[in-house]
C-alpha cells in the first residue's frame, strides 16, 4: 500500500494491504474522524512517509475549514 | 523529514505525478515533484478536500506545506501503545465501550499485518482527528467559579498568547472572528483563564467539526452569531456520517443545559458591585503571589504610609474576594517583616554571633517559604501556558481557595517568626537565647519544632564558646555575648579574683546560676593553673572529641529531659577543681603555710613568742624611731634558732619577717612592732592583701594582750621577790598588800580575756577552717572558708567596727595595767633604794665598829633618819594615793567593760562577763551590774 508504483506485488500482499486499509478505515470510523476513503488513503501514505501526524491532522482540519468556507461562500451566491 | 522532502522537491523541479483520483491540476503538477512524494500527496489532499481549481488551492497548499514542515512537535509520544490506550480511554469516556472493544480488536489485527510501517503515526493521526468526545468535558471545579469565570468578559484582551504556531493562532482568530459559541466569546481570554483550556481545546481540536457544532449550539441557544448560517450547518451535517450527525444533534441538548446554568451564573458574575468587569482569577493569583513576596502588584500594593496591603478599589474584584485577598496578603506582611528584619540585621556590625545565627535560622525558614512560592508560581505558570496544547484536561490548577489552604501552615510559621523577632528586638547573646527559650514551651508541636530548630541554631555559638571555655579556658567572645567576661587589664596576681566575672544579663535562662558559676570556676581554674601555677599539663586526659559527643547543643536547653550537659559540666568542674586543689596542697603546700600563719602571726607557737618577747623586752621600750630593722631581724633570728621554730621548713622561716608599722610621735617600740609573712604566687590567691591585713591586726591585738600578760607575770615575780624584802620597811605593808590585791585582779582579768580569745575565738574557728579546707570542692570554696575564718575571728576578738567601744575600753584597761607597772616599778625602786640605803648604813656601821670607831655619826644617822622619814611620810602615801586612784579607775573601767560585754549579742562574750565576775566582785560595787540581764533589762540598754 505504501508504494502503489511499486512492482507487481503478489496477490497476498495486495490482499493484506487491502485488509489493513479496511481496518484503518474502520478505526477511522470508530473514532469519528470524518475522513473519506481517498483522504484517508493519502494521509496514510503521508504518515508512512514520515510526516508528523499531528501536523497532518491540523492541516486536514484547516483544509476542511477552508473548504467549508468556500462552500459556504459558493452556496451563498 | 518533511523539510528535506520539500527541499528535494524544489530542487527537483519536475517529476511524475502518479496520483490517483482527481488530476485536474496539471499546471501545478509541472512545478510539482514526482509522483508519490509527500508534496504531491499533500497537493492531492488539498485538492481533494477543498475541491477547487488550482489557483485557489495555492495558498492553502502552501500553507499546508509550511505547516507540515515547520511545526515542531512537542513531546509526542512515539509510543504506539500509549496512543492506543489514549484512544481507548477516549472511547470509554464517551461511553462507547463497545467501540473501544472493537478498536482493540482492530488494533490487534493491525499489529498482525506487516503492511504498515508506521503504525503509530497513523494511529496518532487518527486520534488527533477524533471529533466530538471532549467537547463538554469542562473542568468542573468544586465551585461554579470556573464556569462563571470563563463566561466573563475581560477588559484584558489578547493577553499573553503563548502559542507556538501561526496556524493555531490563525485558527483561533478565525474561531474568534466567526464569533460562534460561548467558547468563542471567551476565546480571547482563553490565555488567561485556567479553567478554559479544555473547553477551548474542544472548540479547536474538532476544527470545523466544532464550528459545526458551535453552529448547532448557537442555533439551539438562539444566540446565533452573524456569520453562521443554516446552510453551512446543512453542509456540515452532510459532511459527516449519520452517526456523527446524531451525535451532533445530541450534543446541543447537553450544551443547552450547561449553557443555561452558565448563563445564570453569568448574570451574577460578569461584574462586581461597581459594575467594573471582574478580574480573572489567575490575575488575582498572580497579584497574591507577588504580595507573598512583598512586591507590589498591579492591584495589590503595599501602602506607603501605613504598614498594610491595599487593594486598588477600582480593580474589578468583588467584596468577598477582596476580603479573601486581604487575608492572604497578611502572609505577605509577615514575610515582609521577617525579611526586613533579616536585612537590617545583616547591616548591624555589632550583631554578634548569636544574633547572626538567629538571622541564619530565619533565612532558612524563608528559603522554605520561597520554595513553596516557587511551587505555587510554577503551577500558576503551567496553568497559564497549557493553553492551546493537545494535552488533556488538567485537574488541579490554582484557585484562591487552594491558595488559602496551602498557605495556612506557612502563615502560622511566619507569624511565629514575626513574634520571635518582635520579642528579640535589640537583644543579643545569652539574653536573646533566653527570650527564644521562653517560646519553647508551646503546646503546638509544629510551633514547638520551629522554635526548637531556631533555638538550636542560636544556641550553637553559645555552646561553642562554653565548651571552649571549660575545656581550654579560652574566651573567644568578640561581641561580648558570653556570660563570662574577662578583664584583660588585671595582672596575674589577682587573676582568680578579678580577671573573670559573670555577666549576669547574658546568662541564658536555661542555665541555672549555679551552673553558670561552675562554668566560670572551671575556666578560671584552667587559667589559674596555666598562668599562676605555670602548670600546663592538660586537665583533661581524655580526648575532647569523645567529650563533645557526650553533650549536644540541644542538651543545653533541654535540661528537663536530658541531663547530658549537667553531667558533662559536673565532670569537668570536678576534674579541674581537684587538679587545682591538688596543686595547691601538694605543690605549693598550702596547709603548711596556713599553719605557719597560725603559729607565728596568730601567736600559736608559744615558746617562740615568749622567747621573742624576752629578747625584745629591752629593745622595744625605746622610742619608735630609734629602732632598727636589722637589729630586730637579728633578734628574730636568734629567737627562731633557740626555740622549736627552728624545726620548721626553711621556706616558711624565710618568709617570716619583722615589720615596723608607721610610727607616730610618742610611740614606743611596742606600738610599731609586728611580724610579717610573705606570700606570693598561688598562695597569694588565698592570702590576699586584705587577708594579710587582717592577720596583722590580729597579731597586733594578740601581741598586746600577750604583752600585758608578760608584764603582769613580771610584776608578780617582782612582787614575790621584793615584798619580803620591803616588808621590813615601815608603812609598806599595806601598800604591798594593796598592790598584791590589784595585781591579782588584773591577772585574773587578763587571763580570762586571753582565754577567751585563744580558746573560744581562735581555736573554734580554726577547727572549722581545718574541716572546710579538707572538704573544699574548689579553690573558690577554699578562699571563702579562709575569709570566713578571718572574719569570724576579727569580729569575736572585738577588732571590727562594731566592737570599737569595747576595744577602746579594753585598751584603756591595758593602759592602766602598764601604768600600774610603772608605779609598781617606781615603788620597788624607791623601796629598794631605801633598803639599800639602810643596808649601806648598817654595813657602814658594822665596818666602822669593826674598825673601832663609832658606828655611825650623828649626822649620818640624822640623814638616814630624814630619809626614812621622808620615805615614810612622802613616798608611801603618794604611792598609796596613786595606787588608790589607779585601783578605782581600774574598777570603773572593768565594770564598764563588763557592762558592755554583758549586753553584747555574742553569747560567748556574755559568758566571759560571767567568768570575769565569777565571785560577783564587781557586781557588788555596781548597782547596774546587779540588775539581771533578762530580755527586758537588756532592751533598756539598747544603744
Amino acid at each position: 500500500m505504501a508504494d502503489s508504483g511499486g512492482s507487481g506485488s503478489t496477490a497476498s500482499t495486495i490482499l493484506q494491504a487491502k485488509e489493513t486499509f479496511e481496518i484503518i478505515q474502520e478505526i477511522s470510523r470508530l473514532l469519528n474522524t470524518g475522513l473519506d476513503t481517498e483522504t484517508l488513503a493519502i494521509c496514510v501514505r503521508l504518515c508512512e512517509s514520515g510526516v508528523n501526524p499531528e501536523a497532518l491532522a491540523s492541516v486536514i482540519r484547516e483544509l476542511r475549514r477552508e473548504s467549508a468556507a468556500v462552500k459556504a461562500g459558493e452556496s451563498n451566491h | 523529514m518533511p523539510v528535506s522532502h520539500q527541499n528535494a522537491l524544489r530542487e527537483d523541479g519536475k517529476s511524475n505525478l502518479n496520483v490517483g483520483g482527481t488530476s485536474n491540476n496539471n499546471d501545478m503538477s509541472d512545478g510539482m515533484a514526482s509522483g508519490t512524494t509527500s508534496a504531491a500527496l499533500v497537493y492531492k489532499l488539498c485538492s481533494h478536500i477543498i475541491g477547487l481549481s488550482s489557483d485557489v488551492l495555492t495558498p492553502s497548499y502552501q500553507l499546508a506545506l509550511r505547516t507540515l514542515s515547520c511545526i515542531s512537535t512537542a513531546a509526542i509520544e512515539s509510543d504506539e501503545f500509549e496512543v492506543s490506550e489514549k484512544i481507548k480511554k477516549r472511547l470509554v469516556k464517551e461511553k462507547k465501550e463497545e467501540d473501544a472493544v472493537r478498536f482493540a480488536e482492530l488494533h490487534q489485527k493491525l499489529k498482525g499485518s506487516i503492511v504498515l510501517k508506521n503504525r503509530w503515526a497513523v494511529l496518532c493521526f487518527l486520534y488527533n482527528l477524533t471529533g466530538l468526545s471532549n467537547k463538554y468535558q469542562t473542568k468542573n471545579g468544586p465551585h461554579g467559579f470556573c464556569f462563571a469565570k470563563f463566561t466573563m468578559t475581560s477588559p484584558l484582551r489578547n493577553v499573553g498568547f503563548t502559542n507556538t504556531s501561526k496556524s493555531y493562532s490563525n485558527q483561533q482568530s478565525r474561531a474568534v472572528s466567526t464569533g460562534k459559541s460561548l467558547c468563542t466569546r471567551t476565546g480571547s481570554e482563553k490565555m488567561v483563564f485556567t479553567s478554559l483550556p479544555s473547553s477551548y481545546q474542544l472548540t479547536h481540536s474538532g476544527g470545523s467539526v466544532d464550528q459545526g457544532h458551535g453552529n448547532l449550539t448557537d442555533s439551539g441557544n438562539g444566540s446565533v452569531c452573524s456569520n453562521s448560517s443554516s446552510s453551512r450547518v446543512a453542509h456540515m451535517a452532510a459532511l459527516f456520517s449519520d452517526r456523527e450527525k446524531l451525535e451532533g444533534i445530541l450534543v446541543p441538548v447537553t450544551t443547552k443545559k450547561v449553557i443555561s446554568s452558565q448563563v445564570q451564573k453569568q448574570g451574577s458574575r460578569t461584574s462586581n458591585e461597581l459594575g467594573v468587569p471582574l478580574l480573572p482569577e489567575s490575575i488575582l493569583l498572580r497579584e497574591v503571589l507577588f504580595a507573598f513576596q512583598g512586591i507590589d502588584g498591579k492591584f495589590i500594593k503595599m501602602q506607603p504610609g501605613k504598614d498594610k496591603f491595599h487593594i486598588d478599589s477600582k480593580a474589578g474584584i468583588c467584596g468577598q474576594v477582596r476580603r479573601q485577598l486581604l487575608r492572604l496578603t497578611e502572609l505577605g506582611w509577615m514575610y515582609n517583616k521577617v525579611d526586613k528584619f533579616c536585612e537590617s540585621q545583616s547591616y548591624n556590625k555589632t550583631l554578634g554571633l548569636v544574633g547572626q545565627s538567629f538571622v541564619a535560622a530565619l533565612q532558612e525558614e524563608l528559603s522554605e517559604y520561597y520554595r513553596l512560592l516557587a511551587v505555587l508560581e510554577s503551577q500558576l505558570h503551567n496553568d497559564v501556558s497549557t493553553e492551546g496544547t493537545y494535552v488533556s484536561t488538567r485537574s488541579g490548577s490554582l484557585t484562591l481557595h487552594q491558595l488559602v489552604v496551602w498557605t495556612l501552615d506557612p502563615f502560622v510559621r511566619m507569624k511565629q517568626l514575626a513574634a520571635l523577632i518582635d520579642s528579640c528586638h535589640g537583644q543579643k547573646g545569652g539574653a536573646l537565647a533566653s527570650t527564644l527559650y521562653s517560646y519553647l514551651h508551646h503546646a503546638d508541636p509544629s510551633i514547638h519544632g520551629l522554635v526548637r530548630h531556631v533555638l538550636s541554631v542560636v544556641v550553637q555559638p553559645i555552646y561553642k564558646m562554653l565548651s571552649h571555655w571549660i575545656f581550654s579556658g579560652e574566651l573567644e567572645d568578640m561581641y561580648h555575648e558570653f556570660f563570662v567576661a574577662v578583664n584583660p587589664s588585671v595582672p596575674n596576681t589577682s587573676l582568680w579574683h578579678e580577671k573573670y566575672s559573670l555577666r549576669k544579663t547574658m546568662v541564658p535562662s536555661f542555665l541555672s546560676l549555679s551552673q553558670a558559676k561552675k562554668v566560670l570556676c572551671t575556666g578560671k581554674a584552667i587559667n589559674f593553673l596555666r598562668m599562676v601555677c605555670h602548670d600546663h599539663t592538660s586537665v583533661r586526659p581524655r580526648d575532647e572529641q569523645t567529650v563533645r559527643a557526650d553533650a549536644s547543643t540541644e542538651s543545653l536547653f533541654n535540661q528537663d529531659q536530658d541531663s547530658d550537659f549537667q553531667r558533662l559540666l559536673e565532670a569537668i568542674y570536678k576534674e579541674t577543681s581537684c587538679h587545682v586543689l591538688k596543686s595547691m596542697f601538694a605543690h605549693y603546700k598550702f596547709t603548711d603555710h596556713l599553719l605557719a600563719m597560725r603559729r607565728y602571726l596568730l601567736l600559736g607557737q608559744g615558746d617562740f613568742i615568749r622567747h621573742l618577747m624576752d629578747l625584745l623586752h629591752e629593745e622595744l621600750p625605746k622610742s619608735a624611731n630609734m629602732l632598727y630593722l636589722h637589729n630586730l631581724s637579728g633578734i628574730l633570728e636568734s629567737a627562731i634558732r633557740a626555740t622549736n621554730a627552728q624545726f620548721d621548713s626553711p621556706d616558711i622561716l624565710q618568709r617570716l619577717d619583722v615589720r615596723l608599722l608607721e610610727a607616730s610621735v610618742g610611740d614606743s617600740g611596742w606600738d610599731v612592732f609586728s611580724l610579717d609573712y610573705h606570700v606570693d604566687g598561688p598562695i597569694g590567691t588565698v592570702f590576699t592583701p586584705q587577708c594579710m591585713n587582717a592577720y596583722l591586726r590580729l597579731f597586733n591585738a594578740l601581741w598586746r594582750s600577750k604583752r600585758m600578760e608578760y608584764i603582769l607575770s613580771g610584776m608578780w615575780q617582782a612582787q614575790m621577790t621584793y615584798s619580803r624584802l620591803l616588808r621590813t620597811l615601815p608603812g609598806v605593808l599595806p601598800i604591798l598588800h594593796y598592790c598584791h590585791f590589784i595585781l591579782s585582779e588584773m591577772v585574773h582579768f587578763v587571763q580570762q580575756v586571753q582565754y577567751y580569745i585563744t580558746f573560744e575565738v581562735m581555736e573554734c574557728s580554726w577547727a572549722e577552717l581545718q574541716q572546710k579546707v579538707v572538704s573544699a570542692d574548689d579553690l573558690d570554696q577554699l578562699i571563702a572558708a579562709h575569709e570566713a575564718f578571718l572574719d569570724c575571728i576579727i569580729t569575736r576578738a572585738l577588732l571590727d567596727e562594731q566592737s570599737k567601744d569595747v576595744m577602746t575600753q579594753l585598751c584603756a584597761i591595758y593602759d592602766l595595767i602598764s601604768k600600774f607597772q610603772d608605779i609598781q616599778t617606781e615603788f620597788w625602786q624607791q623601796g629598794l633604794d631605801e633598803i639599800a640605803a639602810n643596808k649601806a648604813l648598817e654595813s657602814q656601821v658594822n665596818a666602822k665598829t669593826e674598825m673601832g670607831k663609832w658606828g655611825v655619826t650623828e649626822a649620818e644617822l640624822e640623814v638616814r633618819r630624814q630619809k626614812q622619814l621622808e620615805f615614810k611620810k612622802k613616798t608611801v602615801p603618794t604611792t598609796k594615793a596613786q595606787l588608790c586612784v589607779l585601783a578605782s579607775s581600774y574598777q570603773d573601767m572593768v565594770q564598764k567593760f563588763l557592762l558592755m560585754i554583758a549586753d553584747h549579742t555574742d553569747p560567748n562574750l556574755r559568758f566571759l562577763s560571767f567568768r570575769l565576775d565569777f565571785n560577783e566582785h564587781y557586781k557588788s560595787r555596781n548597782s547596774r551590774l546587779q540588775t539581771s540581764f533578762t530580755y527586758q533589762h537588756r532592751r533598756r540598754y539598747v544603744k
